[in-house]
């Protein structure tokens, strides 16, 4: 990799305080100088080192896609607006008590869970939402603590700070389920470790999720405050266009909030991102637009696609085509964020040769602005 | 006993905490008793808080004399931690004077955080026998801990200071003042460790202490 | 040990000027001493308290100055000597009540003043004469140039006290104060006196313009008793070419200039011991002879530019003068004065020259110690409380991103200014400044004002002044956080003990004002923590600047380390694993030397890793919970 690795100061700079942090926790946790609290990544001390792990793991540093790609897939970095993959279907759980609590058909959740039982991994690192909102990464060892993360969160968590603090422990092979930040984060880990190894060969499975921005937790969580009461919050909900609602249920019904109120919250960091579909995991899963109860399971790994075909055999999870229609609505969607993320990308630098994080990145020249 | 310059300055250095004033006030007192003029400047507070201080005695048959030794004007350094007696020879020192040092080093937070360079034992021992005329060496604070605390640092370099005989002070004029100051329970500690000291460099003229120059840099 | 009850007149002894003070007060047969601890003045009802009891006398350490010496007043009114001790800072507080007291006369009994000040703020926030507090209350003032006179002063004060019913300031310095010398012992009086308050007496300033002219009038009578007094002398020849007035610590310099330069037979000492009022007939009379007159005094040209008014006055008979000094700027206008200054100045008048040492030795030794001597800064002891409290603090308002930051007050955690406390301490002013200050920060919010304000105070400085600036939040609804730093002692000044610790100045049991209850009274939220667990003191912090009304407090409650060490073993055996050490590397960055710079941990270069330097650490065992990798170890002792 031509990417040069920097340290904490040169992180703070030309991410924290550039407002490109995404709070994907890929810094905190290896050290004592970096912390996340409440929403925000806090720099503690000064760290003088002018090489760090945190620069290097860092989604928002210098990051060669096409580095990472052949890493990971052994492929370029494709210009298909879903990433590199297989194979896109259609599944849904078939376990009653996680279709409960999961979003759309619960696959996350019940492969998490089918692989714990398989012995495929022991560990998984998840996303948890706590009091007043607060989401932070766990670890998950049963199908239990599993099911005690399902359900969407629409606000950043710092979630690998989990894995960075539990790597060294004793668990032997770990998933890590993330939204596409976490995912480029967790594939730098695994192409440059540095030094310290970070015990990153124990991470064996990586499911993404789809996402399309993330929300700022201390503004939202104050403006949220003023429309409803957080303590009784269940479930969160984005229903796909032309809805333009965020939902909240609460034991009375569901709250519906305009979006666009809500959209004065997205991260900064979102608008530069261009990765919809989490592309350096094993399989990604999201929503099926128009089909609910469903998830859109993209599988890009050969692993991925055999924990798929494990469960479904099993009778875990059913699995269907992916509709053509739904199919092109999906690649449209990531489409228009590349080219978005692009647009801002360049507005922000000034010049289409500094893409600002992004390198390796030849097969998007024609997804630029003119 | 004469004394071999009038007013005759001693300087006994250290980081604060160390003791030097206990140590001053012993000498002081021992010397009042053979009827000199004594006068001793202190630096309390703040600096007691890991800074640098010094007591500076002045010592005379004549006349009370200043608190404070004009720069250059020391005749004996007694330095409870090496770089101390670097930093009092650089401003009161002398071709003549003489120093007796404990060789164990204290690092100051400059140095620890590393900011700063804390010199050798080597080094520092160098120094100081190019810039005074006599030198002693005393691993003080090894011995203290070998009676059991490092709190007994500055009553062994009192009895290294008294047996280098550079002052008109007998071995039993300060065992008298200690039997004086201390309650009985800690008494034949400090004795001991008076003793300890007094033996490093009673009879020499000028040495480095047996072997231990303890390189902790 | 107290040598200072020694029942042998005339023998001699190597006593601390404090000590001295405090012998001539003794021997002055004083009956009642109270103050507040104040660096260089402790010792001296430090040392009375501890011979207190076999004297018979009282001695208390008071709440703060001014208390002191309204205390301390109450004897005088009735008929007893009495004495009060402060530092410049005391005197200030106390001087409501002295420039009443002035007006108001002092009763039967004397009372006497001892104003030490701290040139250089050694041990200080601030620098200050404070012989002015002389002049601006017409009060007689004096200056012990030696230790002999320290004692001799003091008790001569009483008499004058009497004889002019009126407190008498005695001003010392830190190098009088602090330093020893010999001291011929005196008589100790076998009378003691009864207290009694005459009803027919009134103690008021009232009718103030008629009192101020008695003042006066009182003035022109110690005017005259200072012509003759035997504090005031001279050494030099019959005709001088350089007149030298001094007084205080300068007498020693001078005469240590004069005698290195050898200009004995040219320049002359004139030693003024009776500061304020002047007295001009015997300033006059040694000034006739010269042409050109330096001065040499402590802090301020207090007796310079009194004795430059008086020349003024003089002037049209005399002719003038060319005068050095502070405002000439041969002795420096701030700061310390020394030798070395001394001499340079007398130096420069006399156009003699001197060089302290030889220079190639003087050069070698400026290069030696440019190269060789690292700065040694102040910093908190190991096992400190501070330390612990300042670094939960340091995290709590990092991670609250708000830039809240910390109002401070004075004692060891002041340190916090600087690297010692990670420099948390924004604010330095005077006792209890740190809570003043934080109510007028917790009303800005009305402006946008939205950083969190913390406030620390010991917890003798809590009860010194912070008091009624907490009040003042309470009653003005104020936003903001009160950390008191209760470590059970007045740990900067010597450990004296004070309302909270449970023990008077004498040793005997005290009932403790709790400073928990004393908040909860007020209706705050109030907290405790220990320190030396770092999470939850920092959880607490958080927890109390996210609180949304008024004001909150938290007391962080651990022993002073040094108080702790005389008392108790170590709580751990402490030390490092070097396997486990990351050191310099990612993951830590020397953590704990870098950053939490405890003095007992120490960097070993030649090895990569840190250590424990079993010669400082205490075992307080907290740097066990800061290393990452637990690589630090404790043990139970």
């Amino acid at each position: 990799m031509s990417t040069e690795i920097k340290g904490p100061q040169d992180l703070e700079k030309e991410v924290i305080k550039a407002d490109l942090c995404t709070l994907c926790g890929a810094c905190v946790g290896l050290c004592p100088y970096f912390r996340a609290y409440k929403g925000k990544v806090v720099v503690m001390d000064n760290c003088n080192l002018s090489q760090g792990r945190c620069y290097s793991f860092c989604p928002r540093t210098p990051s060669n896609l096409e580095a990472l790609n052949q890493f990971i897939f052994k492929t370029s970095y494709p210009a298909d607006s879903l990433g590199t993959f297989q194979k896109v279907v259609m599944a849904k759980s078939l376990d009653k008590e996680i279709l409960s609590k999961g979003q759309y058909g619960g696959i996350t959740s019940t492969l998490v869970a089918w692989a714990m039982k398989k012995r495929m991994i022991d560990a998984a690192i998840l996303t948890k939402r706590e009091k007043e909102l607060l989401s932070s990464g766990k670890v998950a060892k049963n199908k239990k603590q599993v099911l005690a993360c399902a359900g969407s969160n629409y606000i950043a968590s710092p979630t690998l700070e989990a894995f960075n603090k539990s790597a060294g422990g004793s668990y032997k092979r770990m998933a890590a389920v993330g939204i596409p930040c976490q995912v480029l984060a967790l594939g730098k880990m695994r192409i440059n470790p540095l030094e310290h190894k970070n015990d990153i060969e124990k991470l064996s499975l990586v499911i993404g999720l789809f996402c399309t921005w993330a929300l700022s937790y201390r503004e939202f969580f104050q403006f949220l405050q003023q429309e409803v009461p957080i303590k009784k919050i269940g479930k969160m909900d984005i229903p796909p266009p032309p809805a333009n609602v965020f939902q909240v249920r609460l034991p009375g019904g569901v709250k519906s909030i305009s979006l666009d109120h809500v959209r004065n919250f997205i991260r900064p960091t979102c608008t530069v991102c261009l990765d919809m579909t989490a592309e350096f995991s094993d399989f990604s899963v999201g929503a099926v637009e128009g089909i609910s109860g469903w998830n859109t399971v993209i599988l890009r790994t050969a692993r991925g696609q055999e924990l798929l075909e494990d469960a479904r055999r099993a009778r875990a999870i059913e699995v269907a085509d992916m509709p053509k229609a739904n199919l092109n609505h999906l690649k449209e969607a990531a489409l228009l964020k590349k080219k978005r993320a692009l647009e801002n990308i360049v507005k922000r630098t000034g010049n289409k040769e500094n893409l600002l994080y992004l390198q390796g990145t030849d097969s998007l020249r024609s997804l630029l602005p003119s | 006993m004469t004394l071999s310059k009038d007013p005759l300055n001693l300087i006994i250095t250290g980081v604060g905490g160390q003791g030097n004033v206990l140590a001053s006030q012993l000498i002081g007192r021992a010397l009042v008793r053979e009827n000199f003029y004594v006068t001793i400047g202190e630096t309390y507070g703040a600096s007691q808080r890991g800074g640098a201080v010094m007591s500076h005695l002045r010592i005379s048959r004549q006349s009370p004399h200043s608190p404070l030794i004009p720069e250059g004007q020391a005749d004996i350094v007694v330095a409870l931690e090496p770089v101390e007696a670097l930093r009092v020879i650089g401003h009161y020192g002398n071709p003549s004077v003489s120093a007796v040092v404990n060789s164990r080093p204290i690092y100051p937070t400059a140095v620890t955080v590393g900011e700063a360079e804390y010199p050798s034992m080597k080094k520092i021992e160098k120094t100081i026998r190019e810039m005074a005329k006599k030198a002693w060496f005393v691993d003080a604070t090894e011995i203290a801990l070998s009676l059991g605390s490092p709190i007994f640092t500055n009553i062994i370099m009192v009895g290294a200071l008294v047996g280098t005989a550079l002052l008109p002070l007998s071995q039993r004029a300060l065992e008298e003042i200690i039997k004086e100051s201390f309650p009985v329970a800690q008494l034949s500690n400090n004795l001991k460790a008076f003793e300890r000291g007094w033996e490093k460099t009673r009879g020499t003229n000028d040495q480095t202490s047996s072997s231990m120059v303890v390189n902790r840099s | 040990m107290s040598v200072i009850k020694k029942n042998a007149p005339g023998t001699s002894e190597l006593l601390m000027g404090n000590e001295a003070i405090a012998r001539g007060a003794l021997e002055a047969g004083v009956q009642f001493a109270a103050a507040y601890p104040g660096n260089p003045s402790s010792e001296i009802i430090g040392t009375l308290a501890q011979v207190a009891q076999e004297m018979g006398i009282y001695v208390e350490w008071s709440v703060n100055e001014k208390v002191a010496i309204e205390a301390a007043a109450s004897a005088s009114f009735s008929g007893l000597r009495a004495i009060s001790a402060m530092k410049q800072n005391g005197v200030n507080v106390a001087s409501d009540f002295i420039l009443n007291l002035n007006l108001s006369g002092v009763g039967s009994g004397g009372l006497v003043l001892v104003a030490a000040d701290d040139p250089a703020a050694l041990s200080s926030t601030n620098e200050e004469d404070s012989r002015f507090i002389a002049k601006l209350g017409d009060l007689p003032l004096l200056e012990p140039a030696t230790f002999q006179e320290a004692k001799d002063m003091t008790k001569w004060a009483f008499e004058l006290s009497e004889s002019i019913n009126s407190l008498v300031i005695v001003r010392s310095v830190s190098r009088i104060s602090h330093a020893r010398g010999n001291v011929v012992l005196g008589e100790l009086p076998l009378e003691k006196r009864t207290a009694r308050y005459d009803t027919s007496k009134i103690f008021i300033p009232v009718a103030v313009p008629l009192r101020h002219l008695a003042l006066h009038l009182k003035q022109g009578k110690v005017r005259e008793t200072y012509e003759s007094s035997p504090f005031n002398s001279y050494v030099g020849p019959e005709d001088p070419e350089l007149l030298t007035i001094t007084s205080g610590s300068g007498w020693f310099y001078s005469l240590e200039a004069v005698n290195t330069l050898n200009l004995k037979d040219r320049v002359g000492i004139l030693k003024i011991g009776t500061t304020w009022p002047l007295p001009g007939k015997l300033l006059a009379k040694h000034m006739a002879k010269v042409k050109k007159v330096l001065f040499v005094e402590e802090v301020d040209p207090f007796l310079e530019n009194n004795v430059k008014e008086l020349a003024a006055e003089w002037s049209p008979e005399v002719g003038s003068w060319t005068f050095y000094g502070k405002s000439s700027g041969h002795v420096h206008p701030f700061g310390e004065i020394n030798p070395d200054l001394i001499i340079n100045a007398v130096s420069k008048v006399m156009d003699k020259s001197y060089s302290a040492r030889e220079k190639g030795y003087g050069q070698k030794a400026t290069e030696m110690t440019k190269a060789l001597v690292p700065n040694r800064d102040l910093g908190f002891c190991p096992g400190c409380p501070h330390r612990a409290t300042f670094w939960a603090i340091k995290a709590a308002l990092k991670l609250d991103g708000r830039g809240g930051f910390v109002t401070g007050d004075i004692g060891c955690y002041s340190l916090g200014l600087g690297p010692a406390g990670f420099f948390q301490l924004k604010t330095m002013h005077a006792m209890g400044s740190g809570a003043g200050l934080a109510t007028g920060f917790g009303q800005l919010h009305k402006f946008g004002f939205d950083q969190p304000v913390l406030s620390v105070c010991g917890d003798s400085t809590f009860f010194h002044a912070a008091i009624p600036a907490l009040i003042n939040g309470v009653y003005n609804q104020s936003n903001f956080v009160l950390v008191v730093l209760d470590n059970s002692a007045t740990a900067m000044t010597g450990f004296q003990p004070h309302a909270g610790t449970g023990e008077t100045a004498t040793g005997s049991a005290a009932p403790i004002v709790d400073i928990e209850k004393l908040c909860s009274a007020l209706g705050l939220r109030v907290e405790t923590c220990d320190p030396f667990d770092i999470k939850d003191t920092t959880d607490k912090i958080l927890d109390l600047i996210n609180d949304k009304g008024g004001v909150r407090v938290l007391i962080s409650r651990r022993k002073c380390a040094l108080v702790e060490a005389k008392e108790e073993k170590a709580a751990y055996k402490v030390y490092v694993d070097p396997e486990k050490c990351l050191g310099e590397s990612c993951g830590c960055a020397r953590l704990c030397t870098r950053i939490f710079k405890c003095p007992g941990l120490i960097w070993n270069k030649e090895k990569g890793k840190s250590q424990i330097d079993e010669a400082i650490c205490t075992g307080c065992g907290v740097c066990a919970d800061i290393c990452p990798e637990s690589a630090i170890l404790r043990e139970e002792n």
